[in-house]
């Protein structure tokens, strides 16, 4: 399964095959995320206009925002992939989910991080117990109980499957944190993208442009993370298997 | 390697951004106190001028799209679009005239965009914890980057030993 980290020996001094083994590696999500993020600071700090209301502390939003919204992706993708892991029981399906859960708990660190940051000027408080800030932190506790679950239950099926339902239960969080502020309308401001969308707390142009760019950026930075982390499971699991191959061969011998 | 280049790389991005940032965010601005509101025969207002910290004086048109953040001396926020309230938005203008009250204004080719109370100092304060938010954002991915790809080599190294130790013993 690691394969996808492998290089080609043969192949290292010829710059076709270092390309390929560039793409290989995934490393271009890397570099695909580093273009985009400078972009999107650029566009953040130069190209869109300064809000008048909060001042300098609004571009928050290029961070803040993005990162709560792929921090709600992976609860998504976490609940698609259980949902093909219980239908295939296929190992690699249960890898990913997992390596999904912990991108998405540090995405979910993130969000809440930034978040109580950017209140503490606009709102004077660092927290409060408002429903989209209650429900976003709910979310948080999802991934640290899933991944805890994974942790501390004995390998083997069960524990993948258990950890499945777990991430259907959790991902119920996702569709309340987006539609919290409709709901509950408090210190944060309406949807401002997709079927909820209030028009009347719709942003500007440049703001919106820009935030959307950085939403792009932070998806293929995750994408790389969870790529990444993909493999580390995989090796993670062949360690394991070659260790039994090991003590198994050593205690035939003796 | 590659990986590196393209940390450092990101990480240069930022700084510039950051410096271009730093410039940038007073533009399109300005702030002082209000010395004259204009209004048309029905009371609507059409203009009105400020006088900055360096004693220029500002002239803003406002249309329908203005918009409008003053508070009263109570610190009672009031917020409306022009379209809607014209009247009151002179009304509340003057009354930060009577009272030395200073506004924020953005503006763009001399229409005014937003009204809104200044308040001293905010922005100055906003640096740091814009600064906070994206140095957190930054140092987190990094790092865990870092952590990830160890360990990753860590795992190569393991898997390579063992390999040749089954190797040796077959």
């Amino acid at each position: 399964m690691h394969t996808l980290s492998q290089t080609e020996p043969t192949g290292r001094h010829n710059p076709f095959m270092k390309s390929i083994s560039l793409l290989r590696d995934w490393n271009w999500l890397l570099a695909l995320s580093v273009v985009l993020t400078a972009l999107t600071l650029y566009m953040a700090f130069v190209w869109a206009p300064t809000e008048a209301n909060q001042g300098a502390i609004q571009r928050s939003i290029y961070i803040h925002v993005p990162v709560a919204w792929v921090s709600m992706m992976a609860m998504v993708a976490l609940a698609v992939f259980s949902i093909i892991y219980l239908r295939t029981g296929r190992a690699r399906w249960d890898r990913l989910s997992a390596a999904t859960a912990e991108t998405g708990l540090v995405f979910g660190a993130l969000m809440l991080l930034t978040g109580v940051i950017w209140a503490r000027p606009v709102w004077g408080v660092w927290w409060t117990g408002e429903a989209k800030l209650t429900t976003a932190l709910i979310l948080f506790f999802i991934y640290v109980a899933y991944l805890m679950f994974r942790t501390y239950f004995p390998p083997g099926a069960q524990r993948q499957r258990l950890a499945a339902v777990i991430a259907l239960i959790g991902a119920i969080d996702t569709p309340i944190i987006y539609w919290a502020a409709n709901l509950w309308a408090e210190a944060h401001p309406p949807v401002i993208i997709g079927p909820a969308r209030d028009t009347e707390s719709a942003v500007g142009p440049e703001i919106g442009i820009t935030m959307l760019v950085g939403a792009v950026s932070f998806f293929v930075l995750f994408l790389y993370i969870v790529v990444q982390r993909y493999r580390t499971r995989c090796a993670e699991d062949e360690v394991m298997e070659l260790n039994r191959h090991v003590g198994a061969t050593q205690a035939a011998g003796a | 390697m590659i990986r590196a280049t393209l940390l450092a790389v990101l990480a240069g991005a930022m700084l510039l951004a950051g410096t271009a940032g730093a410039s940038a965010q007073t533009g399109g601005l300005v702030s002082g106190a209000v010395t004259g509101v204009e209004r048309n025969d029905a009371g609507e207002l059409t203009a009105f001028s400020i006088v900055d910290e360096t004693g220029a004086t500002h002239r803003f048109q406002v249309g329908a799209d203005t918009e409008y953040g003053l508070e009263n001396q109570a610190g009672d926020r009031w917020t409306a679009k022009h379209s809607a309230e014209p009247v009151e938005a002179a009304r509340r203008l003057e009354d930060n005239q009577r009272r030395f009250a200073p506004v924020t204004v953005s503006a763009s080719g001399g229409e005014a965009l937003s009204v809104v109370q200044k308040e001293s100092g905010r922005l100055e304060t906003n640096l740091g914890y814009l600064f906070a938010v994206f140095a957190v954002t930054w140092a987190a991915f990094f790092a865990y980057i870092f952590v990830v790809s160890r360990r990753q080599r860590d795992l190569d190294r393991q898997i390579a030993q063992l390999k040749a130790t089954l190797e040796e013993d077959s």
